[in-house]
């Protein structure tokens, strides 16, 4: 099959890089999440004289798709922060027609000799945690500082008033549609969410959607080289991210060290350096209970995928099943401790 | 003596993490596998407990109704209350006590929407006994990763 693909994927850059001696080679399937395939190829072709090999990345949309992301909001986060010089992988070709390989997809370039920390890892970043966590902070500070009409994805997703009403919103339409059994924590969560609203937003920032740990590439030396999976992306509070990044599925064990990285007020220091921004610390309270609710909605989808036999892919299994256990006891200790 | 099902998972598991994902290709191919293992290693620990788990949650939610129907000043749901607390689980099957557990998760969503919309410290402190009740099933439902 992958010879198949190769060979499609071949003739589509051969037009899109107009390279008509572009081969494509070494065609694997690499882990990348659930909701898109995620390839790894190189392509060697001629350019101008010159001989050309570069690594590059496919992803693909799946059969079915666990949350219905839009490629194209991807692939434009890409464009966008890689014009501002943050540290994500360069755009090559986004496809949205079905036409070449089936299914939409886009490819990027391979960002080499990376690895990405599974959070299952108690101490995935060592030595470098510290040069990791001031990398990953600045980084999501300077996404919160960024003025979306300026770098061009203004008309993203989201609301500019009551954002945080469009995003629970949204989660709470994923569970009904998804859920298989009652889910009482996840449903008392909703109401609470509803009954004590944060304040507006300080700023309206793109919202990576899935900043944390397990989504970003790091070289040997504690450099991250690559912030990932803005399949998520769209506008709202930057605090949303942040109570995301914050959550302690992602914390490899040690919630007072977000991501396996710095402390959390050393982490609130370097993200307000880097936004210009302030952290409220009871509106950033309610995103992160915020943010372990859509986790249950993510979850309770994968689960239903899983169930559903759309896409067995075990990663659906571990979150529906893992990960919704993980978010269900946050939830009820946060919750039911204030109750 | 034969072997249990959790050790056949469990030994199954550290098979496939030690003895077959190292020699396939690195990739999505030993990834998956890898989390295949892992899962394996969680169902042995599901296997032990899943029944009893169930039962006991179970039989708390039919505690709670019994202990709070008395303040439900809704008649509909307070017969349902009564009613669901009154049933106990005559299988262990799993696939019988989830069915009992949804049903009885549906009027624990619903009772606790009730207490919510009610004034006073008694429904202040029925919430606290709903969340009590929730924060358990959390507790006992926790998955625990191998190396914990």
């Amino acid at each position: 099959m992958n010879e198949e693909l190769s060979d499609r994927l071949a003739r589509y850059l051969a037009v899109k890089l107009d390279a008509s001696d572009l081969q494509v080679n070494g065609l694997s399937r690499i882990p990348g999440g659930a909701s898109r395939e995620t390839y790894r190829f190189r392509a060697h072709y001629s350019k101008d004289g010159r001989n050309i090999e570069r690594g590059l990345i496919l992803r693909r949309d799946p059969p079915t798709s666990l949350i219905e992301t839009e490629r194209s909001t991807e692939f434009r986060a890409y464009q966008a922060f890689y014009k501002l010089g943050l540290p994500v992988p360069e755009p090559i070709a986004l496809e949205l027609e079905n036409a070449a390989l089936d299914r939409p997809f886009f490819i990027m370039e391979e960002i080499e000799n990376c690895q990405v920390a599974s959070i299952l890892l108690p101490d995935p970043y060592g030595a470098h945690r510290e040069k990791i966590g001031e990398q990953f902070f600045t980084v999501l500070g300077r996404i919160a500082g960024a003025n979306p009409d300026a770098i061009g994805l203004g008309d993203l997703d989201g609301a500019r008033q009551d954002c945080w009403r469009h995003e629970v919103g949204r989660w709470e339409r994923v569970i009904e549609e998804d859920e298989r059994e009652p889910q009482p924590i996840a449903r008392a969560a909703i109401r609470w969410l509803k009954r004590n609203p944060p304040p507006q937003a300080q700023k309206i920032s793109v919202v990576h959607g899935d900043y944390r740990t397990g989504n970003f590439l790091h070289d040997a030396d504690g450099n991250i080289r690559a912030i990932l999976d803005w399949e998520m992306a769209h506008l709202g509070d930057p605090l949303e991210d942040l109570g995301w990044a914050l959550d302690p599925l992602w914390s490899h064990g040690d919630p007072s060290h977000p991501a396996g990285t710095v402390s959390r007020e050393r982490a609130f220091e370097i993200w307000e350096r880097a936004s210009r921004l302030k952290v409220d610390h009871a509106a950033l309270a309610w995103w992160e209970i915020f943010a372990s609710l859509k986790g249950l909605a993510i979850w309770i989808s994968a689960a239903r995928e899983y169930v559903d036999g759309r896409n067995t892919d075990p990663v659906n299994a571990f979150s529906g099943w893992f990960c919704l256990s993980f978010h269900n006891k946050v939830l009820a200790d946060r919750l039911g401790g204030a109750a | 003596m034969k072997p249990e099902v959790d050790q056949i998972l469990g030994l199954s598991a550290s098979q496939l993490l030690g003895g077959i994902a190292p020699l396939l290709p690195t990739g999505y191919a030993q990834g998956a596998v890898s989390l295949v293992a892992f899962m394996m290693i969680l169902s042995a620990q599901e296997y032990e407990r899943a029944a009893d788990i169930r039962v006991a949650e179970n039989n708390d939610v039919r505690a709670l109704f019994k202990s709070l129907a008395a303040q439900v000043g809704d008649a509909e749901l307070k017969a349902k209350l009564e009613t669901a607390a009154a049933t106990a689980d005559s299988s262990l099957k799993i696939s019988a006590l989830d069915a009992a557990n949804y049903e009885l998760r549906r009027l624990l969503i619903s009772l606790h929407i009730y207490m919510e919309s009610q004034p006073g410290e008694n429904a202040r402190a029925a919430e606290k006994s709903i969340w009590q009740t929730l924060r358990a099933l959390a507790d006992r439902r926790a998955l625990k990763l191998p190396s914990q």
